[in-house]
């Protein structure tokens, strides 16, 4: 056995920490010493974007959160850069969440684009309408009606007494409904319940791991366009023009993801030399 | 036993039989009973299931510590942030009615359950996933092994997807590529002829021809596209993918189909314990 052989095999029996350290430091390293890697946005991605473009002004848009702190980084740059472009386009935006968590989510998002940056007034430009349990039967309700449904919007307000919910009765009164989804019930809900029956046009944010079971739907044109995990995030925020933690976070997933394809090659070169010297022994 | 099996049993088959043929009865009532008060209904017992699972929560987890059970310890702490958060939740708001009545002080800066989401359940929550990423690092070093065909594609798709997905995808140039596969398929020509000469000739052909190649073309990094990671990580999500996701979802359909049509005929009766 070569000196290399004995090396690589050395490497495959490896203690698991010292992957750990590595990978910890790869994630680290990028995110205090940005490499500034260019991002290239994706057709999925532009459709998202193309969509909200072409709405016209003082649309009535539903957006929904249904996530949680443990995939904030992935969602919460979507949820983000949604509002962003949605308050700039001057579009009037009513948050939902089917996520106990995601309340807590979207009024983050809220007070940070709608009142710290574009200084948007609660209940005329956008309402917090909350969470509600029920997974899917939520989103039938907010089909069927959605005064029954939220008769009190997140702040204990009545929704009669919220002026931009005059012209709300349900579902098909929206324009356009974005879900910043984290699985279920979420997008996939949306586009089963609400979108597709009513034919009112939506498009999703989804974590890298849900991009799977979306695609059909976008493929079938019953969603315009998604924002696939993290990447999706940069790609949209590199779109509006105002980059954000996606976009910091991009270069830390480019290397741990090459960090990771190393590993995987180096295992399998271990690998076959243990399979050639059992198999000569 | 009449109350506990037929009773039950009639309820979910007369609900069922309506919500499911209601969207063939064009009636008034029968679409707003399947539209609007089913979900509602839904909606309640919903609320409802909350309670019950809260409750059952703490009953198994003061069972493992009454009776000492292993881990037991962690349970006391699951017990304690139980009453935690029903006090910030119900008792102890932290702010005055001015800053936030009850109901919306959950999500207000400054009170206590904000304060609890924020410096407890948040950094615990992204901590759990982030580990994540290490267990996929290590458990791809150690089991994503090239045995057969099929755990070939498998890994190279997964490859693919990994660095297509990502920026750093976008500039590795196609040419790149291509080199590398002459050079694994330098690596299959070798395995099977066991000629270095043959493997050598296999191998100087194939780079000589792509960097003739991109001498000519000018060397594009996107181009040709059938090389360039992220036109194939996108082909792959449109197309195999899409292809295996429908056809595990129409098999979830028809699924979901034949359980509903046990439940209305009292074949399945797992709800009540059967």
């Amino acid at each position: 056995m070569t000196n290399i052989e004995k090396v690589f095999l050395k490497i495959g029996s490896i203690d698991r920490r010292w992957i750990f350290i590595i990978i910890a430091l790869v994630v680290v390293v990028p995110l205090l010493v940005p490499i500034g890697l260019p991002i290239r946005a994706t057709d999925t991605s532009k459709s998202v974007y193309d969509a909200v473009e072409a709405l016209p002004k003082g649309s009535k848009v539903l957006l929904s959160i249904e996530y949680s702190p443990s995939t904030k980084p992935e969602n919460h740059p979507m949820a983000i850069s949604m509002m962003r472009h949605l308050f700039r386009n001057n579009h009037k935006v009513y948050v939902t969440c089917l996520w106990p968590d995601g309340q807590f989510m979207a009024q983050d998002a809220l007070n940070q684009v709608a009142v710290g940056e574009f200084d948007k007034k609660y209940g005329e430009d956008y309402v917090l309408l909350g969470y509600r349990p029920g997974g899917e039967a939520v989103v039938k309700g907010i089909v069927s009606n959605i005064r029954k449904l939220f008769s009190v919007d997140a702040r204990q307000t009545k929704v009669d007494d919220i002026p931009m919910m005059d012209e709300i009765t349900n579902f098909k009164d929206f324009d356009f409904l974005f879900s910043a989804s984290a699985g279920y019930p979420g997008t996939i809900e949306w586009v089963q319940y609400a979108a597709d029956p009513t034919g009112v046009p939506m498009s999703s944010g989804v974590t890298s791991i849900q991009v799977n079971e979306v695609m059909p739907y976008v493929q079938s044109g019953q969603m315009v366009g998604v924002l696939a995990g993290m990447p999706g995030a940069a790609e949209y925020e590199s779109l509006i023009g105002q980059k954000g933690s996606a976009t910091s976070g991009m270069d830390a997933q480019s290397v741990a993801h090459l960090v990771i394809v190393l590993f995987i090659v180096l295992g399998n070169i271990s690998y076959f030399i243990d399979r050639k010297r059992s198999r000569k022994y | 036993m009449f109350w506990k099996r037929q009773v039950p049993i009639f309820i979910v088959a007369l609900i069922g039989s309506i919500t499911l043929f209601g969207w063939f009865i064009d009636q008034p009532d029968v679409k707003e009973f399947i539209g609007d008060d089913a979900t509602q209904w839904f909606d309640v017992l919903a609320s409802f299931a909350i309670i019950l699972g809260a409750l059952n929560l703490i009953k198994l987890q003061i069972q493992k510590v009454l009776y000492q059970k292993p881990g037991w310890q962690y349970s006391v702490i699951a017990v304690l942030g139980f009453i935690f958060a029903i006090v910030a939740g119900f008792f102890v708001k932290g702010v005055d009615d001015s800053v936030a009545q009850w109901g919306a002080h959950v999500t207000s800066d400054g009170t206590l359950f904000k304060w609890m989401f924020d410096y407890v359940f948040s950094p615990m929550s992204a901590t759990m996933f982030s580990l994540l990423a290490f267990f996929v690092a290590s458990a791809s070093y150690r089991a994503f092994r090239i045995r057969n065909f099929e755990a070939t594609l498998l890994l190279v798709s997964g490859i693919i997807i990994m660095v297509g997905r990502v920026p750093i995808g976008g500039v590795i140039s196609s040419w790149f590529i291509m080199y590398l596969i002459v050079l694994g398929l330098g690596i299959y020509v070798n395995s099977i002829k066991k000629d270095t000469k043959v493997t050598f000739v296999f191998v100087a052909v194939g780079v000589s021809l792509v960097t003739i190649g991109g001498i000519i073309s000018g060397w594009p990094v996107d181009q040709p596209g059938i090389f360039y990671l992220p036109s194939i990580q996108e082909w792959i999500y449109y197309y195999p993918n899409v292809a295996g996701a429908r056809a595990i979802m129409i098999g979830i359909g028809l699924g979901i189909f034949a359980t509903s049509i046990r439940y209305i005929l009292g074949i399945e009766r797992s709800y009540i314990g059967e």
